[in-house]
């Protein structure tokens, strides 16, 4: 199969696009529908990856890949959705600021751990000796073969997401983001509910997070900083925090125009890559935030049509 | 041949030693009362002798400082319930409900999705039942289109707009969770009279079937016409007990609290 | 008792700043009873500029905490105009406030680096000598910063218990309309709250700027723990703020002391914080008109 039209430029950043959007539709769950105020997505993010790449790498397998993979992804996600689970018991019936600190508190744990555990993460030196469960021939092979199996995936969120709407699983919690005090005197187990979506959600972080260590050979600490967290969070406000498409639609405006467009087409000056564009590109990030908060809260996509999406599934 | 002298038997619900303080200040301090003797009670008070606190307080929406809240399940037998040791999710469950002083509504929810936020049980709403809409609307939609063309409401895929049509919406929801035991606060605050007329038919029906039914009314017609029994609060007491007729006979007691003209 | 010693002379020199960033804080945090994640910027800000008046104009340090603390203050109160106060004309919701300052960080935080370059900056202070305090040994450079810290930490707190302006600041927290009827004007007052919370935030930069180094992280690095020292002295009154600093800044000196890494200290803390947050949570006040 010729590749030759992708270069390695544009591999990374479809994923980049795919993998934030991921993020941002879990998000969207999390934040856009039931309002808990997740600031530590890069935490379930690293847990899962983490997770994933110390197990691969330290323990002793008897079996080779693909199988190996899959027990230590397994592994991996699992810990994200415990993460998550523990995190969630925490702060789901605190008011926003304490689920703010709460999240961003434990994200700033996990880059500890991972600093801190240098016999095992590798530290701030980092740590390879990971690789793609398959072997096509090329590198860019296998890279294409797994930005397709993280499109899939992502894909698999995005329906999941859709189906949320227009489920009475979804409904409950919308109601419960909208008026919690009301849902639980309609019998909905607010908590429960809330810690269990957390749960699902992070565990789903934790995956992408399997997905791109494996896709880097790599583990640093330096992705376990609040970047990526920023770029969910802009990527669904940006498209619509109340929208199924909303994150995708985000995450393609700001990371596809910025790790594509601007990396691999735009005519600038080398000197600027090293280091002026990462700069302005958080700069635009934070400015993008500030500017739709302020002239366009909903996002590009706007607020939810309940009334189109009951006339569609239900009839008048 | 079924007796129908025998009305079916009804929840009831005794609070003892309850009390509730809000910044020092005590809002509830009830020593002993049983709801749900009568098919429908009234209560009664004036403004801040804590009978809303105290509905709160048996839904446990709001935390008891002292005393406990029982729900004795006659209608459906089994044990008696400590109300006060559950969170309030499990209310409703038991069929304890109760409607809202105030306008509250789910901004973001159209009517036909707090018909069936209403309807849906906890099976209903898990993570994993990506496809159970279909089922659950045509499980339900029977019941529902009777209560929306009951009240007249127009296009279901619609948002409630006005304070009236929250209100009633806030109604059917309780009523759609066939409560046992139903506590209406201020059902017709903001309702036209046709509409008050209807939720009262709706009331009395669920009356005659075996729910128990506590309602707080300012409109003292409304509670003369439609309780069997009235109990009046004031300073988040417990001060009288009896028929609309034994009540109205201590007219000074109430006139006291209320002011003149409302016996 | 050599441990106590050293823990408290190393806790309060090396996170003083962190009293002062944390009063800052919680000025507007008590007023507008939201986050302003961008605070930590005023730190960087105050940091920066102070070494740049330090490095290029020959100022002394305490000389340069002048304009280092005024341009800070005036950061932050364009920041009120700019952003929080059209957010709060708009009824923006509590979330929303968040993710903007969030935003506005980030924005602040690259800014910097893009105005002040990229590389590391250190104030020029020159060596000092050292003291033996309790047993341990600190430069007199840091000794005079702590008392600086404290004093302006004490200058603040009396400022807000007992001026007359500080009784208008207490009084617009409590209870806005009734401050309003009272005759205060709370443009008037927010804006020093404002700039006070400004100032305080750049004196606390470029404290932390001096002892250690300058660069676009040092704000953001300690918003964490401003964040949580604030959320744990809870909402009384200013007092509380600096106890809860001083003894955060003293458990992290003595966690550092016993643990074999010094970010154990701060996980150990955040840790104990969080579960701290979640008890008292439980009894949060219940209002609610369901």
């Amino acid at each position: 199969m010729n590749l030759n039209w992708l270069s390695a430029f544009l591999i990374t950043g479809l994923f980049s696009v795919v993998m934030v959007a991921g993020l941002a539709l879990l998000l969207h769950l999390q934040l856009g529908l039931t309002r808990i105020a997740n600031f530590g997505v890069v935490g379930f993010f690293g847990t899962g990856m983490y997770v994933y790449g110390v197990l691969y790498v330290r323990v002793d397998w008897p079996f080779g890949d693909p199988w190996q993979f899959l027990v230590c992804a397994l592994a991996g996600t699992v810990a994200a959705g415990i993460a998550g689970t523990v995190v969630g018991w925490l702060i789901a019936d605190l008011d926003v600021d304490a689920m703010l600190l709460g999240t961003f508190g434990f994200a700033t744990m996990v880059f500890i751990l991972a600093t801190t555990q240098k016999s095992l993460t590798g530290g701030a030196l980092g740590m390879g000796g990971l690789r793609f469960p398959y072997k096509l021939g090329t590198v860019k092979a296998n890279e294409a073969l797994w930005l397709l199996i993280l499109v899939i995936i992502v894909a698999g969120i995005l329906f999941y997401v859709a189906r949320v709407h227009r489920s009475p699983y979804g409904r409950m919690l919308i109601a419960v983001g909208d008026n919690e005090a009301l849902a639980r005197s309609l019998g909905k187990p607010a908590f429960r509910a809330k810690l269990l979506q957390f749960t699902v959600g992070s565990a789903g972080m934790g995956l992408l997070g399997v997905m791109y260590g494996v896709l880097e050979r790599f583990l640093v600490n330096t992705n376990l900083g609040v970047e990526l967290t920023l770029a969910a969070v802009v990527a669904l406000v940006l498209g619509g925090s109340a929208r199924v498409w909303g994150g995708v639609i985000g995450a393609v405006l700001t990371i596809g125009v910025f790790d594509i467009v601007v990396q691999s087409y735009l005519p600038l000056p080398k000197s600027w890559y090293g280091q002026a564009i990462p700069v302005v590109k958080q700069m635009v990030y934070g400015a993008t935030l500030i500017a739709v908060l302020m002239f366009r809260p909903l996002g590009i996509l706007g607020g939810m049509r309940r009334d189109k999406l009951m006339r569609r599934v239900h009839g008048a | 041949m079924p007796d129908n002298t025998e009305t079916p038997a009804r929840h009831q619900i005794r609070v003892e030693e309850a009390v509730k303080s809000f910044s020092g200040r005590v809002v509830v301090d009830v020593d002993h009362m049983l709801l749900g003797d009568r098919p429908i009670e009234g209560l009664i008070g004036p403004n801040g002798a804590g009978k809303t606190t105290l509905m709160r307080m048996i839904m446990h929406a709001t935390g008891l400082d002292r005393g406990t809240v029982t729900l004795i399940p006659n209608g459906s037998g089994g044990d008696e319930v400590v109300l006060s040791r559950l969170p309030t999710h499990r209310m409703a469950g038991l069929g304890v409900v109760k409607s809202n002083q105030v306008i509250m509504d789910f901004e973001k929810l159209t009517i036909w999705d707090s018909l069936l936020l209403s309807v849906a049980d906890a099976k209903q709403e898990t993570p994993y039942r990506m496809f159970g809409e279909k089922a659950l609307f045509e499980q339900h939609e029977e019941e529902m289109r009777e209560h929306l063309e009951f009240f007249g409401f127009a296009d279901p895929t619609l948002h409630a707009m006005s304070a009236g049509e929250k209100k009633l919406l806030d109604i059917v929801r309780c009523l759609l969770l066939k409560p046992r035991f139903l506590m209406l606060d201020e059902p017709t605050a903001g309702l036209p009279d046709e509409m008050t007329e209807k939720v009262m038919q709706r009331v009395r029906a669920l009356a005659d079937a075996g729910t128990a039914i506590v309602i707080v009314e300012h409109d003292l017609n409304v509670i003369w016409k439609l309780c069997d029994e009235v109990h009046f609060m004031a300073e988040g007491k417990l001060i009288l007990r009896g028929t609309p007729d034994e009540i109205r006979r201590h007219h000074t007691v109430i006139e006291k609290y209320l002011g003149e003209g409302h016996v | 008792m050599e441990f106590i010693g050293e823990s408290i002379v190393i806790g309060l020199t090396q996170h003083a700043p962190l009293i002062l960033a944390a009063m800052g804080f919680a000025l507007i945090y008590r007023l507008t009873g939201t986050i302003n994640v961008a605070y930590s910027e005023t730190l960087t800000l105050g940091a920066y500029f102070g070494m740049w008046v330090n490095t290029n104009l020959g100022w002394t340090f305490y000389f340069s905490l002048i304009p280092a603390g005024l341009l800070a203050g005036l950061l932050s109160v364009g920041t009120y105009f700019a952003f929080f106060r059209p957010a709060k004309l708009r009824g923006m919701g509590a979330l929303e406030v968040i993710i903007l300052s969030f935003g506005l960080s980030i924005f602040l935080r690259y800014g910097l680096q893009f105005v002040f370059g990229y590389p590391v900056r250190f104030y020029d202070v020159g060596t000092t000598t050292t003291y033996r305090i309790l047993g341990t040994g600190v430069s007199a450079f840091r000794v005079m910063a702590l008392a600086s810290v404290l004093i302006l930490a004490v200058g603040l707190y009396l400022f807000i218990q007992k001026s007359s302006y500080g009784l208008q600041i207490r009084a617009l927290a409590s209870d806005e309309d009734l401050a309003k009827a009272s005759g205060i004007r709370p443009l008037f007052v927010t804006t020093l709250i404002w700039f006070i919370a400004g100032v305080a935030g750049g004196l606390a930069g470029a404290f932390y700027g001096v002892n250690s180094n300058v660069s676009y992280l040092l704000g953001w690095r300690q918003f964490l723990f401003i964040f949580l020292v604030v959320m744990v002295a809870g909402r009384k009154s200013i007092g509380s703020v600096i106890i809860a600093g001083a003894a955060t800044g003293i458990a992290l000196a003595a966690l550092n002391l016993r643990l074999s890494q010094s970010l154990y200290a701060q996980l150990v803390l955040i840790l104990a914080f969080m579960v701290i947050l979640k008890v008292r949570g439980r009894r949060m006040a219940e209002t609610g008109k369901v």
